[in-house]
C-alpha cells in the first residue's frame, strides 16, 4: 500500500496540525499542573501563532491533499482559505486575550483547561471548514464547531440565561445540521459522490432530477444559514449571543460566521460553476437559481436584523442582531456571484471581524466594572471615560458604515460591485437599510456623550495593556478608513480558489 | 418470488408495523420495545442491501447503546407521573404537517429520481463493499483525514459532556 500521498499530504495542513497539537497539548498541561491553570494561556497563544505562521506559507499554495485515484481530495489549501483562517486565528487571538481579562471567565477558574481545549475544538472544526472540499469533511468540521460552541455558550455555571442560551443553541442546531445531513444524503444519492469538484463534473455532463437537486441544495444551505445566521436560521442568534460569556459571543460572531461564509462561498463556487467570464461574473449550472435565492434572503436577513435591532435595550443583544444585518449585508456580495461580489465580501469580512472584537472587548471591559450591559446605565460614560466611549464610537460609526471609518470602505465595495451587476435595486435597499441601522447605533453613542453620568458610576481606571489592545484594534479602523489599498490589494490575492 | 424479495417483504412490513405500534403506544416502555423492533428489523433490510458493516453497527450502537440510553432516560423522568395528551392541539397538526412533507419529500426523491442509476457508476462497486475489510481500508486510507476529524469531535464532545455534568455538583 502507497502511503506516500498521505505524508506528502501533511504538509499541505501544517495549520489545521498546529491547532491539533495545541489542543492535544492544553489537554495534558490541564492534566499535569492540576490547580496551576495560569500557563495555559500562553499554550494557547503560542499555538495560535504557530499556526499564523503556517497560514502565511499557505498564500502561495494552491493545491489539493489527500488525493488518491478513488478520491479527488479532502481538503484545499489556497489564498482564499489561507485568508478566512487568517481571520480565524486573528480574531482567536483577541478572545484568548479577553479571556484572560474576563471577569466572567475567571470565575470559573478550575475549568479554564477545558474552556480553552473547547476554543481550539472550535478553531480546529473552523479551520476544515474553510478548506474542506468533501461533504463528509465538512459535515463532521460542522458538527465540531457546533459541539463545542453548544459547550462554551453555556460555559459560566451561575447564570441561568446561560443555560437558556446553550439549551435553545443545542436545539437550534440539532435540527439544523440534521437538516443538512439529510440534504448531503440526497445529493450523494443524485451524484454518488461526496467530492465538490466531482460533483461539479458531474452535475455539467448529465441531465438530473431539477426538483430533487434543488431540494438537496436547499436542505445544505439550512446548515450553513444557521452557521452565519442568515434568516429565517437566526433565531437562536440573539439569544445565544445575549446569554453567552462575552468572549464567546465575540468568538461566535467573528470566527464562526467567517468559517460560515467560506464554506458557503466555496459550496456555492465549487460544486455550481460553469466557467467564470472575462468580467469576473460565475456562470452557474442552471439547476438552483441561486442568485434569486440569495436576493431574497439577503434582504429578508437585513432587514429582520436591523430593525429587531431598534428595540434591544441590551448592547450584546444588540450587537447580536446587528450581526445578523451584517450577514444580511455579506449575502449581497454573494447575490452578485461574481469576483467583484467575492472581493467585497472579503474586504467587509475583515473590517467587520476588527470593528466586532473591539466593539465587544469595550462592552467587556465596561461589563467587568459596572456589571451591566444596558444601554441606559452607559449615560455619561464619554465624559468620564474618553478613552473607552471615543473607542466605542469608533466602532459603532464603522458598524454603521460611515466615513472616515473602515467600515464605510467595506460596505462601498459591496454597493460598487452591486450597481456594477447592475442591482440598483437592491443597492437601494440595502442603502436605506443603513439608514436604519444608523438610529439604534446613535442611539448608544447619544448616551455615551449627550447625557451626564451619574456621580461615581465610572470610576475606574483602564489597565496599559487593555488600553494598547483597544489601541490595536481601533487603530486600523481609521487607518484603513482613510487608506485602504493594503486592504484591497489582500483581498485581491485572497480570492483564489483553487481550479476557478 | 425470490428469497430476496420475501425476505425484503417480512423485514418491511415488521419495520412498518412496529414503527405504527411505536407512536400509538400509551405507554412508554412499550414504545421503546417496539422501537427495538423497528431498529432490528431495518438492520435485516440493510444485510439485503449487502452492507453487512451497517447492519452490525445498526445492532450494536442504536438498537443496544442507543435503546439503553432511552430506558435510562425513561427510568429517571418516570414518565407515569406524566398526562397524556389526547386532544388534537397544534402542536400535533403541526407535527403532522411536518410529517407529510417529509413523506411526501422521500416519496418524490424515490420515485421520481431513479437512485438506482445514479451518475457515477463507483456506486455500484461502493454497494458491492460493504464489508468491514473494506471500510475499514477506505477509513484509513482515503477517508483518513474526516476520521481524525471525527476523533477530536469525540474528544470535543467528551470534554463539553464532562464540563456540563461536573457543574451542578460545585
Amino acid at each position: 500500500m502507497n502511503v506516500d500521498y498521505l505524508v506528502n499530504s501533511l504538509y499541505l495542513i501544517k495549520p489545521e496540525l498546529a491547532i491539533a497539537s495545541a489542543l492535544v497539548l492544553l489537554v495534558l498541561i490541564d492534566l499535569i499542573m492540576g490547580n496551576n491553570k495560569k500557563f495555559l494561556p500562553y499554550v494557547a497563544i503560542a499555538g495560535l501563532i504557530a499556526a499564523a505562521y503556517f497560514i502565511i506559507g499557505q498564500f502561495g499554495m494552491n493545491s489539493l491533499a489527500f488525493v488518491s485515484k478513488s478520491n479527488k481530495g479532502m481538503i484545499i489549501a489556497d489564498p482564499f482559505g489561507a485568508f478566512f483562517k487568517g481571520i480565524v486565528v486573528f480574531a482567536s487571538l483577541f478572545v484568548v486575550y479577553f479571556s484572560i481579562k474576563s471577569d466572567e471567565i475567571k470565575a470559573s477558574f478550575e475549568r479554564h483547561g477545558e474552556y480553552y481545549t473547547l476554543i481550539f475544538g472550535m478553531i480546529l472544526g473552523m479551520f476544515f471548514m474553510i478548506s474542506a472540499s468533501d461533504l463528509i469533511l465538512i459535515y463532521i468540521s460542522l458538527e465540531l464547531v457546533s459541539f463545542s460552541s453548544y459547550v462554551l455558550a453555556g460555559f459560566t455555571k451561575t447564570a441561568l440565561r446561560n443555560s437558556e442560551a446553550a439549551l435553545k443553541y443545542v436545539i437550534y442546531g440539532g435540527v439544523s445540521s440534521g437538516i443538512m445531513l439529510f440534504g448531503i444524503s440526497i445529493l450523494y444519492g443524485i451524484t454518488g459522490s461526496t467530492n465538490l469538484y466531482e460533483i461539479n463534473s458531474l452535475i455539467q455532463s448529465s441531465s438530473i432530477p431539477n426538483l430533487t437537486f434543488i431540494l438537496s441544495g436547499i436542505l445544505i444551505f439550512v446548515g450553513i444559514g444557521y452557521k452565519i445566521s442568515a434568516a429565517p436560521f437566526h433565531f437562536w442568534t440573539p439569544d445565544v449571543y445575549e446569554g453567552a460569556p462575552i468572549t464567546i459571543t465575540a468568538f461566535l460572531s467573528v470566527a464562526s460566521k467567517a468559517a460560515g461564509f467560506a464554506l458557503l462561498i466555496r459550496f456555492i463556487k465549487i460544486t455550481f460553476i460553469k466557467s467564470v467570464d472575462s468580467a469576473g461574473y460565475w456562470q452557474l449550472v442552471d439547476l438552483i437559481d441561486w442568485k434569486t435565492f440569495f436576493i431574497f434572503l439577503s434582504i429578508i436577513t437585513m432587514t429582520l436584523g436591523n430593525f429587531a435591532a431598534l428595540w434591544q435595550d441590551n448592547l450584546k443583544r444588540m450587537l447580536a442582531y446587528s450581526s445578523i444585518a451584517h450577514a444580511g449585508y455579506l449575502l449581497l456580495g454573494m447575490a452578485v456571484l461574481s469576483n467583484q461580489g467575492m472581493i467585497a465580501i472579503i474586504i467587509y469580512f475583515a473590517v467587520y471581524a476588527i470593528t466586532n472584537l473591539g466593539a465587544f472587548f469595550v462592552v467587556m471591559l465596561i461589563a467587568n466594572k459596572i456589571g451591566s450591559e444596558n444601554i441606559d446605565d452607559y449615560k455619561g460614560l464619554g465624559y468620564s471615560q474618553p478613552f473607552l466611549g471615543v473607542s466605542l464610537a469608533i466602532f459603532l460609526i464603522s458598524l454603521t458604515g460611515l466615513p472616515p471609518t473602515a467600515g464605510f470602505i467595506g460596505k462601498l465595495y459591496l454597493f460598487i460591485a452591486l450597481v456594477d451587476a447592475k442591482m440598483i435595486t437592491l443597492a437601494v435597499i440595502a442603502l436605506l437599510n443603513s439608514v436604519v441601522a444608523l438610529y439604534y447605533y446613535i442611539r448608544v453613542l447619544k448616551n455615551l456623550f449627550l447625557s451626564r453620568p451619574a456621580n461615581g458610576t465610572f470610576e475606574f481606571k483602564v489597565s496599559f495593556s487593555n488600553g494598547l489592545v483597544l489601541v490595536l484594534l481601533a487603530a486600523p479602523i481609521i487607518i484603513l478608513g482613510i487608506y485602504f489599498t493594503p486592504l484591497v490589494d489582500l483581498a485581491k490575492n485572497s480570492m483564489q480558489i483553487l481550479g476557478f | 418470488m425470490s428469497l430476496e424479495l420475501f425476505l425484503f417483504l417480512v423485514f418491511a412490513a415488521v419495520a412498518a408495523v412496529s414503527g405504527i405500534l411505536m407512536i400509538t403506544r400509551s405507554e412508554v416502555v412499550m414504545a421503546a420495545l417496539f422501537l427495538i423492533l423497528n431498529l432490528a428489523s431495518l438492520a435485516g433490510l440493510y444485510l439485503l442491501l449487502n452492507a453487512q458493516f451497517i447492519a452490525v453497527v445498526q445492532v450494536i450502537v442504536y438498537a443496544g447503546a442507543i435503546m439503553v440510553l432511552f430506558l435510562f432516560v425513561i427510568m429517571l423522568l418516570r414518565p407515569e407521573h406524566e398526562k397524556i395528551v389526547t386532544k388534537i392541539s397544534g402542536i400535533r397538526t403541526f407535527a403532522f404537517i411536518i410529517a407529510a412533507l417529509v413523506f411526501v419529500q422521500l416519496a418524490y426523491v424515490i420515485l421520481k429520481s431513479h437512485p438506482g442509476s445514479a451518475l457515477n457508476s463507483d456506486v455500484t462497486a461502493s454497494v458491492n463493499a460493504g464489508t468491514v475489510e473494506s471500510i475499514g481500508t477506505e477509513l484509513y486510507t482515503n477517508y483518513i483525514l474526516p476520521f481524525e476529524a471525527a476523533g477530536f469531535l469525540l474528544l470535543a464532545a467528551t470534554i463539553g459532556a464532562v464540563v456540563l455534568a461536573k457543574r451542578k455538583f460545585e
